[in-house]
């Protein structure tokens, strides 16, 4: 698995770290840790499919918005996204995504946590060698 | 945590850390807490605490309460008061879930009456206070009337016969903190409230339906003051805050603050504790939406009330008035408000933030109810769902020390991914209903995560803030019905 939760790291709340070898694997990645940490993925089928465009001042941001754009849709929409590709632009600050997922049913989907922010602790994207990496800390 | 040799024991309950330990700080920092807790807290604690009293503007100390662990930036069971003219406003000292706090109302039905109907009740509710991930609410409201509901809070749910006619007197603040500006809130925070009244959420947020417990603790003379007359009397505890809305809105001022502190030359020792001063036009934005978002908590908590009160009349026969389901109080444990307190012999409006803390008002104080004003304010901790809570009464001596300030629950001990590999959802469940307590859960791995060992120990906590004479107990609440999202 491209990301692995930190049990040790934020006692209320869930942290996870991933990794890719390229940055559009990481950004994906991380949504599918933030769809993991919210519903059983082998309930969710991919009916619905949602275009994302963002623009941030910078790859940390543009992360952490491209997130917390995953959690506004789950309050506001009642989607839950299963797949994702996601195109990060060269300069780092804006990307084009398609996420693909379901509205939330509570009969078959098997939910688990709400997430309800990205938070700023340990948050940051690295490049170290030929791998991107990240550390990301959830408000549940 | 090993021993610190900074920390210094100045009474029974109370430590300090002086201004010597950490370059930058204003002001020491207090901790109250007993040996036991003392020697279980996390470093974390102590490291949190001593650079929230690096602060700009801090005054007295930097507390950590006796459930205190490590929070961003701030300490949870942390509080910290500012000159409201040359001190900051962080959203780290509120927390990301803005007014978390408990609602307690009482009934007048004994242990032996809803016992026998304890799963048809819990069953109810659970179906009509949805909880869990992307639940909406029973009643939308249009993003239209979110400024007035989030200015006017309960007082504005009685106006729309939402609420009894006397419930806003008993929520702190008369049901509304003054100072709303639904236009500093973005839309997409609004657009995440909107369709969130009357839920649960999840995480460590839960219903409960409780029986006093006198064999635990119970000050009858006191307890009286708040309704409670019977031994067995059956409560019903709420906890949970303000959902998308707060959350959404301290995401938004996380970043304004970040970029602002740098024109205003702030810097601070963990990127959690971003501040800028309360009288800039950002400190004076972030007020203005941390209220609407209060008042939004303040809300969501009526809306389940009536949802509760319901539930209660279709399984008992009778009105919700004729069971008296009046509230007790609410409070607040994640806010940050201005506030008349003396210190140092003069009276000062202070910005007071508790993180992870209750109010504690003593006897007289105006912002106490008047039913209330001869004993103090009630003050409510909840535990785990295994241990039960407690309800208390503010104190002179809180308004004295802590700018009017306690603890407000247990605090973890353990992670939730740690809970999971540890404990069984349906196996909890099950031992909790061998133990007596009837538990509804959204979801099995939310049980698991919300297992009591996974919380410090309730009673040493209520225990450490009565000896400090901060809060003082009035009732042991016992489960004995529980939902969680």
């Amino acid at each position: 698995m491209p990301f692995r939760f930190l049990p040790d790291v934020a006692l209320a709340d869930v942290a996870f770290e991933a990794e890719s070898d390229s940055l559009d694997g990481l950004f994906e990645t991380c949504a599918l840790a933030v769809s993991d940490i919210m519903v059983d993925p082998k309930t969710l089928r991919t009916t619905s499919e949602r275009s994302l465009s963002i623009r941030s001042e910078s790859l940390d941001r543009l992360l952490y918005d491209f997130m917390t754009e995953l959690i506004v849709i789950k309050d506001v929409d009642s989607l839950i996204f299963g797949e994702f590709e996601v195109r990060v632009s060269p300069e780092g600050t804006s990307l084009e995504a398609v996420a693909k997922g379901e509205e939330i049913d509570r009969e078959r989907h098997r939910l688990r946590n709400d997430v309800k922010a990205v938070t700023l602790h340990l948050f940051g994207v690295k490049h170290e060698g030929q791998t991107w990496k990240t550390t990301v800390v959830l408000d549940i | 945590m090993p021993a610190n040799p900074a920390i210094k024991q100045v009474s029974e309950v109370t430590w300090e850390i002086p201004q010597s330990y950490k370059p930058g700080m204003q002001v020491p920092a207090r901790l109250y807490a007993s040996k036991k807790l003392l020697d279980g807290m996390d470093s974390g604690v102590i490291e949190q605490v001593t650079n929230v009293a690096c602060l700009p503007g801090i005054v007295r100390y930097a507390y950590a309460m006796a459930d205190a662990h490590w929070g961003y930036g701030f300490p949870i069971g942390g509080v910290a008061a500012f000159d409201t003219a040359k001190g900051v406003i962080s959203p780290g000292g509120i927390g990301f879930d803005i007014n978390c706090g408990m609602r307690l109302i009482r009934t007048n039905l004994r242990y032996s009456e809803v016992k026998p109907r304890i799963k048809e009740l819990v069953d109810l509710i659970f179906d009509l206070v949805p909880a869990g991930v992307g639940v909406k609410g029973p009643q939308n409201f249009a993003q239209s009337q979110m400024g007035d509901i989030t200015s006017l809070g309960v007082r504005w749910c009685a106006e729309h016969d939402l609420a009894w006619k006397d419930d806003p007197q008993y929520v702190e603040e008369g049901g509304f903190i003054k100072g709303a500006d639904i236009a500093k809130v973005s839309r997409q925070a609004i657009s995440r409230g909107a369709s969130q009244f009357g839920t649960l959420g999840s995480g460590n947020h839960y219903l409960e339906i409780q029986v006093v417990d006198p064999d635990r603790y119970l000050d009858r003379d006191l307890a009286k003051e708040f309704g409670i007359v019977h031994d067995d009397q059956v409560m019903v505890m709420i906890h949970c805050g303000s959902r998308g809305f707060g959350h959404q809105v301290c995401t938004d001022y996380l970043r304004t603050f970040e970029s602002a502190m740098r024109r205003f030359g702030i810097e601070v020792r963990d990127r959690d504790l971003a501040c800028v001063p309360f009288s800039s036009k950002e400190g004076q934005d972030y007020y203005s939406a941390m209220v609407c978002a209060a008042n939004f908590a303040f809300v969501n908590r009526q809306m389940i009330v009536n949802q509760v009160r319901d539930a209660f009349s279709r399984v008992f026969h009778k009105d919700a008035e004729a069971l008296d389901m009046h509230l007790i109080y609410d409070v607040c444990h994640n806010v940050a408000k201005v506030e008349t307190h003396t210190y140092d012999g003069t009276k000062s409006k202070v910005l007071v933030h508790r993180k992870g803390a209750t109010r504690s008002f003593g006897p007289s104080n105006q912002d106490v109810p008047a039913p209330y004003k001869g004993i103090g304010q009630p003050v409510i901790i909840g535990g785990s769902m295994e241990t039960g809570s407690y309800l208390l009464v503010g104190t002179q001596k809180a308004m004295e020390e802590t700018f009017g300030s306690t603890a407000h629950g247990s605090g973890r001990t353990m992670s939730r991914t740690a809970a999971k590999r540890e404990w069984r959802g349906a196996e909890l469940q099950k031992k909790m209903l061998d133990h007596g307590i009837y538990v509804k859960a959204a979801t099995m791995d939310g049980l698991a995560e919300e297992a009591g060992l996974a919380y410090k120990d309730i009673s040493e906590v209520v225990e450490t803030m009565d000896r400090a004479g901060i809060s003082k107990k009035v009732a042991a609440l016992r489960p004995i019905g529980n939902i969680k999202g």
